[in-house]
């Protein structure tokens, strides 16, 4: 008998663990970071807990599995889906497992064959329930509205390019950190290392230890105009973007026309054609209309709490048409000012002698940029890094 | 079936102690607080500002009549304010009074690098905490330090123990509680947050915030405290840049009653919106758009029977 009883108990807990691993199967193919780590995790929990209580289950389950609030919404899904089955059988079968972890059971051996049979046509239904989800949650290709072929700069003029936004980031991207490393240089002495050196205990002399604030990397966010009065200028644009990137690699980048789409992960490619081809596919709206302010707030309210802190340069590549809602777009960049560090506007048109701002959208946001600047060519590359020597900070 | 921990017998007992606090639990958080305890993992929370993170570890150390160790993280935090430091001057002067002791010139400083002459951080401080009960450690906004804190903590909370390279490994007697904080400033790196049960603190619900309100500020009347709640529900639901957490409602609640208001009404309202609203557009937008509307809902809501369900009913 109670050979019996271990045995049902060693196959009832292999049960569970089974629905569990099933369960962060069909987890892992929506996409939510599981491991095994948590898997186990989630197990040690059933010591504690009451899994015949599904509040207890969900409870326990979420906590362990789930480390990001944009994940909840997905895991409930698939919590939904895996778990709940008319029969409930999986729930029960878990129950007469804890239980009999501590006490006899009599019942279980009535019930088990009956429960092991449901088990078995159950776990069938599982896996087909999570390859539904599977298909159901499966990322759906986005819309092809419209691709666009991207030309070329010449090999001269792009290695020049380069060198100058070289010279224009190093200008904008260091900014001394409120880490200290150790310098020669006599700002601060640094007690410990002095300390450390001994140099006090010693009559010949004091060694002198010196530290300074470390030099660190600004982050940067491009958000970059790709709607159709910026076309003409999107190959240098692009080089623009690459140049950044090899400079700084953890640069945010953004391309909007009618909406924003953050294209730093396709950026990761290798190749520069199979990161545009990547690009060209996700972003639908290239050189479709332009609404700044819908981009601006569709940045704030999903990006930039992530992407921004209080020492990140924005800067925006746009020629201000703007067919969007003005009071909108002034409300947008009054947060975006508001919360980095410096805002940039680098504008093509500004490049032209007889350039006014005096279109809506230039006339919105200028109040609150730090810097207004002209970029068309590489002279006014050129020119960008002299003028922002001379005025930054 | 269930064993329990020796600071707490069950997920009701965590949900009781804290009512009695004052903190209002849901199921969920009351699950993975207790859980935390007895899996010994830390509990890193995230939600909106003023959603009760921080209270969460201050009524945890008032239940277990324990210690509360808060570390406010900032960007630049290091291992010396965190963890230990030499005090450097006490150093200093004990070589020099050596010295004058006329101490032997091998045998001087020998001693200065021991417990004595370490200043215990906080995070050094939880760890050696004595007593029956473990302290409850908190590492506040945990997004506002910088990468390389980060990384050092995976260390600190995988293990518990601290190494100084002077004197030896200090480890933990007791595990102390553990609670993270954030506002989401910035993601944390995964590997922190695979440490650590994760939960994410949302809104309460009407009957929740009810509850707390009640709990918060005695003495006001349910029918004031309904309305107040429904009106704060009505306004998170508005395009705002800031949508104001518990905390306002609470400040909301305990203004609205030293001014011995019976109910809502647009005056009233008007005057003490920079109780919940601390942005001037936020303020804006709901001046000239629909402040008034807002509390006329707020009110009719009132009068169905009960306080139970969502706006619009």
């Amino acid at each position: 008998m109670s050979n019996l009883a271990t045995q049902q108990q060693v196959q009832h807990r292999k049960l569970l663990i089974d629905q569990m691993v099933l369960f962060f199967r069909a987890l892992h193919h929506a996409g939510l970071a599981v491991n095994s780590a948590n898997l186990i995790d989630l197990c040690r929990c059933f010591e504690y807990i009451d899994i015949s209580n599904r509040n207890e289950f969900y409870a326990a389950a979420r906590t362990t599995i789930v480390s990001h609030q944009s994940d909840i919404a997905r895991f409930d899904e698939i919590f939904e889906q895996f778990w709940q089955q008319p029969e409930k059988v999986l729930l029960n079968a878990s129950e007469g497992d804890e239980s009999d972890s501590v006490e006899g059971n009599e019942e279980e051996d009535d019930k088990a064959k009956v429960k092991q049979e449901q088990q078995a046509d159950d776990d069938e239904g599982d896996d087909v329930a999570a390859h539904d989800t599977l298909s159901e949650l499966a990322y759906s290709a986005d819309e092809f509205l419209m691709q666009k072929d991207l030309s070329e700069m010449s090999a001269v003029e792009v290695e020049r390019a380069r060198e100058l936004i070289k010279e224009f980031i190093s200008i904008i991207a260091n900014y001394k950190s409120r880490r200290y490393v150790a310098n020669k240089k006599r700002a601060r002495l640094d007690f410990r290392r002095m300390m450390r050196r001994n140099a006090m205990f010693e009559q010949s002399g004091i060694f002198m230890a010196y530290k300074s604030r470390r030099i660190k990397k600004t982050k940067l966010v491009l958000l970059c105009d790709v709607s159709g009065s910026m076309e003409r200028y999107s190959s240098f644009f692009i080089e623009f973007i690459y140049a950044l990137r090899a400079e700084l690699p953890d640069t945010e980048v953004g391309v909007f026309s009618t909406r924003m789409t953050m294209i730093s992960e396709q950026l990761q490619a290798k190749s520069v054609e199979e990161s545009l081809a990547q690009v060209s596919e996700q972003v639908h709206d290239w050189a479709g209309g332009t609404n700044i302010g819908g981009c601006l707030r569709e940045f704030n309210d999903r990006f930039a709490r992530e992407m921004l802190h209080s020492r990140s340069v924005v800067i925006i590549l746009s020629d201000g048409w703007d067919r969007g809602d003005a009071y909108l777009m002034r409300e947008e960049m009054e947060h975006l000012h508001s919360r980095v560090h410096k805002l940039l506007w680098l504008n093509p048109l500004l490049g032209a002698a007889d350039y006014q701002p005096i279109c809506r959208g230039m006339q919105t946001a200028l109040p609150y940029l730090d810097y207004f600047l002209p970029v068309h060519n590489l002279e006014s590359l050129a020119q960008l890094a002299r003028t922002l020597r001379t005025v930054w900070r | 079936m269930r064993s329990g921990s020796p600071l707490f017998d069950s997920i009701e007992d965590i949900e009781h102690k804290f009512a009695d606090q004052g903190y209002i639990t849901d199921r969920m958080l009351a699950t993975t607080v207790y859980l935390s305890i007895v899996l010994g993992k830390p509990v890193f929370l995230e939600g909106e500002p003023g959603v009760g993170k921080t209270e969460i570890a201050k009524v945890m150390a008032k239940v277990l009549g324990s210690e509360l160790i808060r570390l406010q993280c900032y960007e630049g935090l290091d291992t010396h304010t965190a963890l230990y430091e030499w005090n450097y001057p006490r150093q200093m002067l004990e070589v020099r009074l050596q010295e004058a002791r006329g101490v032997e010139k091998d045998q001087i400083g020998r001693n200065i690098f021991s417990e004595e002459f370490l200043l215990k951080r906080p995070l050094l401080s939880a760890i050696q905490a004595e007593g029956d009960v473990p302290p409850v450690l908190l590492i506040d906004e945990i997004d506002r330090s910088d990468e390389e804190f980060e990384a050092f903590l995976l260390e600190v909370l995988s293990d518990f123990q601290i190494t100084i390279p002077e004197i030896g490994t200090i480890k933990s007697k007791q595990r102390p509680v553990v609670i993270l904080t954030s506002n989401r400033t910035r993601e944390l790196h995964d590997a922190l947050k695979r440490r650590c049960l994760y939960h994410w603190i949302d809104y309460p619900t009407f009957q929740k915030e009810m509850r707390i309100v009640e709990a918060r500020v005695p003495g006001i009347q349910d029918r004031l405290s309904g309305q107040i709640c429904r009106f704060m529900e009505l306004i998170r639901q508005e395009d705002l840049y800031k949508r104001p957490g518990v905390a306002e409602t609470i400040d909301w609640a305990q203004a609205l009653l030293s001014l011995s208001a019976d109910e809502l009404d647009p005056d009233v309202v008007y005057a003490t919106l920079g109780c919940i609203l601390k942005f001037k557009g936020d303020i804006e937008k709901v001046q000239e758009a629909n402040l008034k509307q807002l509390v006329d809902r707020a009110l009719m809501s009132d009068g169905n029977a009960g306080y139970s369900s969502g706006p619009g009913n």
